[in-house]
């Protein structure tokens, strides 16, 4: 009877943590931002606010949310359209406007926060409900150096969500609610539709642990209409999107082409990456943007490695792929799409959470870098475009 | 059987072939639309620029008016907007924002555009501009062409600008309400070596000007002369 009380007890104190810890990491998050913001910006207002949170790709988004996708040729005689951006986070942006009459811009801010406190919830799970770890997550997510990114109106708070979603339907083997969370992920990002990959790894998996032969794999597959459908609906929000496009650019691929007017190039990875450490600082001695955008990148497929390592298939296939693809085209953005790369962030804070001393100064360093880094954001610094 | 220890939800038989159905139409949809995309139905500036990738320069749909004899500035002219005004409003495609050495052109190629009444005869065309080199590298060549005909190959070198004289032939007018002309440079500088070629840079345009040719007009640039190429015109 008393064990019954503390389990019950236990447990209710185990979920109000689970519920409190990321609070409290938005509330010091918006405090530690605003703090920079201070230092950066004569005015204090909230108008300021907003903008100086709301930069690079954040316009476009706004801009998606507000007016919607151009048609050829695009007014303004501009070369660039924005169908490079993909539409579910600023339709959901648009879709809540409608209900909250506010500036875009804040809406975005606000549901942004809310799906990270959200992703932090699904993160519980996918932590093995390592509370130490779950906390470092948190404060990663939510007041760490990368918080503008899940703070602001950028694809990154709905695509961390989604891709946590997936992964914990593909840990209950709930596969065709993985396909559901997939299809809507592969509307957020372009790299969202490789998780499809992880879907089918977890299978095969699955089929294989419990005494299914290699060979008779694609067979069970046929053989499962509802495997077939988790499958097949994975890449549904790209073919959307795609069929969007050619109705009305005329281009199912416009996302892609799009990217000429971008100025991005396809070549080498190894040949971007070398170029990148080369660039050595001119003086001093802190890396320059693309160095950092080249650690990030090698940071992001060491982490892969060790998914691999420990057996996790599906999601170290999905984030070598995530990175990778954009390394086709140089290192832009590549800070960005690395923290962005749910596997991996919840990777580097189980091991950071697995030694006492690691998991206290990671507890105090993620907050202190919060601060730097906001200024960097906001000072427009390259590396974190 | 071998994946028999894979269990199947408890799905009734209507929602078995429920599910094949859909399986069906994903497959088939996926593939259509695939279908779609490998096949865009584009206006050819946009096929050119986007997926060919023929051109850096995006064809616009600007003319800017003209009148015969005038010479249009492509400098930053401070205050006088109108005056830059008229500049831009014959730039097509393929140039920055002017500035105290010219107008840079950007990318494997530039258009300019003007609106020209109906001319009896030839037009003598003088463009003045600089060439944009980076050692080795000491000349830029410069292929002008005319509502699509190639009329004059230039060679520049040095740092300042020169004037390019060349006549645009009242064949390749014929007809046109506008006067479209084309620069390409085959010797373009890439910023870096993994840079797009849209950000590429070859001149710098200094100044237009259209006259009606005298009978006389030959292709000439001056100061100092480089060699030119034959004009198919001539």
């Amino acid at each position: 009877m008393l064990d019954d009380v503390a389990r019950e007890n236990t447990g209710r104190s185990t979920a109000l943590a689970i519920a409190v810890v990321p609070l409290f990491f938005v509330i010091s998050g918006i405090v530690i931002r605003y703090a920079a913001f201070t230092v950066v910006w004569p005015d204090h207002s909230l108008q300021p606010y907003i903008q100086s949170l709301c930069r690079w790709d954040c316009s476009w988004y706004v801009g998606i949310s507000e007016k919607g996708y151009e048609g050829f040729p695009i007014p303004g005689e501009s070369n660039v359209g924005r169908w490079g951006f993909f539409p579910l986070y600023p339709m959901l942006v648009a879709g809540l406007r409608a209900v909250f009459p506010f500036p875009t811009a804040i809406v975005a801010i606000a549901t942004s926060i809310a799906l990270s406190y959200a992703s932090c919830l699904v993160s519980w799970q996918l932590l093995d409900r390592n509370m130490r770890a779950y906390i470092l997550y948190c404060a990663f997510l939510l007041s760490g150096p990368f918080s503008f990114y899940f703070t602001t109106f950028l694809s990154e708070p709905l695509f961390v969500l989604l891709t946590s979603c997936v992964f914990l339907a593909l840990k209950r083997s709930s596969y065709l609610a993985a396909g559901v969370f997939s299809a809507l992920l592969s509307a957020t990002r372009l790299v969202g539709v490789f998780v499809v990959f992880a879907t089918v790894i977890q299978m095969f998996q699955e089929h294989r642990k419990r005494g299914g032969p290699v060979l008779s794999f694609p067979r069970l597959v046929l053989s499962r209409p509802d495997l077939l459908v988790a499958i097949l609906i994975s890449p549904a929000g790209l073919f959307a999107y795609m069929l969007y496009l050619h109705l009305t650019v005329g281009d199912g691929f416009a996302f892609v082409h799009v990217q000429r007017a971008f100025g991005r190039a396809t070549g080498n990875p190894l040949q971007f990456l070398w170029d990148a450490f080369s660039a050595t600082p001119a003086t001093g001695w802190l890396p320059t943007s693309p160095q950092w955008s080249a650690f990030a990148c090698v940071a992001g497929l060491a982490l892969s490695a060790v998914l691999a390592f420990r057996r996790q298939y599906g999601a170290a296939l999905f984030c070598t792929l995530g990175i990778v693809l954009p390394l086709l085209t140089n290192l832009a953005s590549m800070v960005r799409y690395v923290v962005g790369l749910a596997p991996l962030v919840l990777l580097a804070m189980t091991l950071l959470a697995a030694h006492r001393a690691t998991f206290y100064a990671a507890l105090v360093l993620l907050p202190a870098t919060c601060y730097f880094t906001m200024i960097a954001w906001m000072r427009g610094y390259l590396a974190l475009v | 059987m071998p994946w028999s220890s894979f269990p199947m939800p408890p799905y009734g038989r209507a929602a078995f072939v429920g599910f094949y159905a859909l399986a069906t139409l994903l497959a088939g949809s996926e593939v259509a639309i695939l279908g779609l995309a490998l096949n865009p139905q584009v206006h050819p500036d946009y096929r050119a620029f986007y997926i060919d990738e023929t051109t850096t320069c995006l064809n616009r749909d600007r003319i800017g008016s003209y009148s015969l004899g005038e010479t249009i500035s492509f400098l930053h002219l401070g205050k006088q907007r109108e005056r830059m005004k008229r500049a831009d409003s014959m730039k097509v495609c393929g140039w920055t924002g002017p500035t105290g050495d010219g107008t840079h052109s950007l990318g494997e190629a530039s258009r300019l555009r003007v609106k020209i009444p109906e001319i009896p005869g030839d037009l003598t065309a003088t463009l003045e501009m600089a060439p944009m080199l980076r050692p080795p590298q000491i000349t830029q060549r410069v292929i002008i062409s005319v509502n699509g005909v190639r009329v004059h190959e230039t060679t520049l070198s040095g740092e300042a600008p020169q004037k390019v004289s060349f006549v645009v032939p009242q064949a390749v007018l014929a007809g046109a309400e506008a006067l479209d002309m084309a620069f390409d440079y085959p010797d373009s500088i890439r910023q870096t070596p993994v840079a797009s070629n849209i950000y590429d840079r070859a001149i710098k345009l200094v100044s237009f000007r259209l006259d009606v040719a005298d009978g006389g007009a030959t292709d000439r640039t001056s100061a100092p002369q480089t060699p030119t190429g034959p004009a198919p015109g001539d």
